[in-house]
């Protein structure tokens, strides 16, 4: 199967600035997110991924498709009418009606005047907008606005989507419909879905693989199983005695412990050849009951912010 | 449970031929013309433009019935006889008979209305994208900046020449009609490619010059500033220096649309002798003038107008 993404040794310097640092990624056809901090890369990725910027250095394909760089030619415009691209500002064009919106962009991908209409139509209904097709694009609620930016991206039917912050100002529910969109346009139809935001919850709600970058560098890529797998083992302790003495004696003996833990509890790292029993050993010497020892799965969040600290560099 | 979207209609996938972006610049084109049609005060502009445009049409007509009715007759002011053909001596200033001048005097008095519609339409058309951040809707597209620029073009080309080329096409149809047609369309026919050919310098310099400076300002009020400056304040001050101050003829050049009218007037081969206003630079150095404001605003484009903007 064709790959999504097909990087190798990817970079971008802008001055002095290495925005990109030889980015090397496979990624297969699917649900990916791109997750990262301000300044970690993404915008300088998805800018090459669309064919708007040249890499500086390095090669990339983008569904069997070359990066073609910022030159108009005929390559570029195959690239980008493979990519169906929702931004984050709200890029809409005031004055027009959204039926005439989405139709214009349809037409701006190069489809025919008719069927991009057509197409306009039937796009709105499906994203939930029949109603206010025919109201102007700068009167729309955020929902709205949100899903008409994804009527345009859609209009051409594109093969590969890139969702700049979909769910950026939507309220509890418009974020769970534009969720169950974007699963559903991944899941049913087939689409190659990229979500570029700093939700994680986002990502883990919708993406089945997670790129994570952070000052430019590729930090981790995988499936959101096989990230938090591939980290330490995190217990969560309760026990009855006293929680800093308890906590300095884990230290002491080459253990880390994690903030956000409950009143009574700790959570603990234990990385590869230590084993549950040095837990019992050290509460024993310091006269701690050890009352359950639990698994404990360690989040997203908690995974990019590790991932992303300056120290795991 | 239910989702969502259950009840909506099914996505269905789209296959079809996609046309070049060039397509894209007549799509642009023709939503911005959708944009400028839904304004009322775009309406009452042209409304004022069309007065203009009667009173050349009615003008040439009178001039023509006058000299061929009633030349020879008298009409009374209290106890004064006065020739009827007379009465039409303040239309020569005009020029109302079909000559190159009438054309370049036309479009001259549109100007004024020209420039309000057109500071509006750079407002709407141009500055809105960058106010707005629609731009990334437009670049993100199979597109590059020229067909952005083409688009935005064509669209505000079209509203110069329905201020300017097509009413004037009328009158020189009208005039056609109203003298010998055969011998006036035949023997004016380079006149008529004149006409055609101020309407492009028109539609090339003010199209690339009010995309520019509305990318620079972006919004109505100060778009309209600029623009009074560029047409009204730069025309009086080459007058107050040329005439008042006796300068060189060469200080007109500040004034762009003295310099089109110039150009237009050599293009539609007017005698250069009775051009509005004297004394006058040379055609050739107006048109040099606009080739620079032509190459300037396109060098600000190249360097305002970029697709890095779209992800920010």
């Amino acid at each position: 199967m064709t790959l999504l993404l097909d990087l190798n040794n990817l970079s971008r310097t802008f001055g002095a600035h290495r925005a990109l640092k030889d980015v090397t990624l496979q990624i297969p056809q699917g649900l990916v997110g791109l997750l990262g901090p301000n300044g970690a890369g993404k915008s300088t990725l998805l800018k090459i991924l669309m064919g708007l910027i040249a890499p500086t250095s390095g090669t990339g394909r983008v569904l069997d498709v070359s990066l073609g760089g910022d030159r108009d030619t005929r390559d570029n415009w195959r690239l980008r009418r493979l990519i169906g691209f929702m931004p984050e500002a709200d890029a809409l064009v005031p004055g027009l009606k959204g039926i005439e919106y989405v139709a214009l962009a349809g037409e701006l991908y190069g489809m025919p005047r008719k069927q991009a209409l057509r197409r306009a139509h039937e796009v709105l209904t499906y994203l939930d907008l029949d109603e206010a097709r025919y109201r102007a694009v700068e009167d729309y609620s955020a929902g709205m606005k949100q899903r008409a930016k994804l009527a345009q991206a859609l209009i051409h039917d594109p093969p590969v989507l890139l969702l700049d912050e979909p769910t950026s100002g939507l309220d509890p529910s418009g974020r769970d419909k534009m969720l169950h969109l974007i699963r559903e346009l991944g899941s049913l139809h087939g689409k190659s879905i990229i979500v570029s935001t700093h939700l994680l919850a986002d990502v883990q709600a919708v993406c089945e693989r997670v790129v994570i970058l952070a000052d430019g560098e590729l930090r981790g890529v995988g499936t959101v199983a096989e990230l938090c797998a591939r980290r330490d083992d995190y217990y969560r302790l309760r026990f009855v005695g006293s929680k800093e003495a308890f906590e300095q004696a884990l230290i002491a003996s080459g253990l880390t412990t994690v903030k956000h833990a409950a009143a009574r509890e700790l959570r603990v790292v234990l990385p590869a050849g230590r084993s549950t029993l040095d837990l019992f050993r050290v509460a024993d010497a310091i006269d701690v009951s050890l009352r359950a020892v639990l698994r404990d799965d360690v989040s997203l969040d908690e995974l990019f912010r590790q991932t992303t600290a300056p120290e795991a560099a | 449970m239910t989702n969502p979207t259950d009840h909506l209609l099914r996505y269905r996938p789209w296959k079809g031929e996609l046309n070049p972006p060039v397509y894209a610049s007549w799509a642009m084109a023709r939503s911005s013309l959708r944009l400028l049609f839904r304004r009322k005060i775009f309406w009452a502009l042209y409304a004022l433009a069309l007065m203009i445009f009667f009173f050349f049409f009615y003008g040439q007509y009178l001039v023509v019935w006058i000299q061929m009715q009633t030349a020879s007759q008298t009409v009374n002011f209290g106890a004064m006889p006065v020739k009827m053909s007379e009465l039409t001596k303040f239309l020569d200033k005009l020029n109302l008979n079909g000559s190159p001048h009438t054309f370049g005097n036309f479009i001259w008095f549109e100007g004024y209305v020209a420039m309000i519609v057109l500071a509006l339409a750079g407002a709407v058309l141009v500055g809105n994208d960058f106010q707005y951040g629609s731009l990334p809707f437009y670049l993100s597209k199979p597109i590059g900046r020229r067909h952005y620029v083409l688009g935005k073009m064509l669209g505000i080309g079209a509203f110069i020449n329905l201020l300017t080329t097509i009413p004037a096409l009328l009158l020189f149809i009208q005039a056609g009609l109203l003298y010998d047609w055969q011998s006036y369309y035949i023997d004016n026919y380079l006149l008529l490619l004149g006409i055609l050919g101020y309407g492009l310098l028109l539609t090339v310099v003010l199209s690339l010059l009010l995309v520019a400076t509305a990318v620079w300002v972006r919004r109505t009020v100060p778009l309209i500033m600029i623009w009074s400056g560029l047409f009204v304040l730069c025309h009086r001050v080459a007058n107050f220096l040329v005439e008042a101050q006796n300068l060189s003829p060469l200080w007109r050049l500040i004034d762009l649309w003295n310099n089109l009218y110039l150009v237009g007037l050599w293009l539609m081969r007017a005698d250069p002798e009775a051009v509005k206003l004297g004394p006058q630079p040379e055609p050739w150095q107006a048109a040099l003038v606009l080739a620079g404001v032509c190459i300037g605003s396109m060098l600000y484009l190249r360097k305002r107008i970029q697709a890095i903007e779209i992800v920010s």
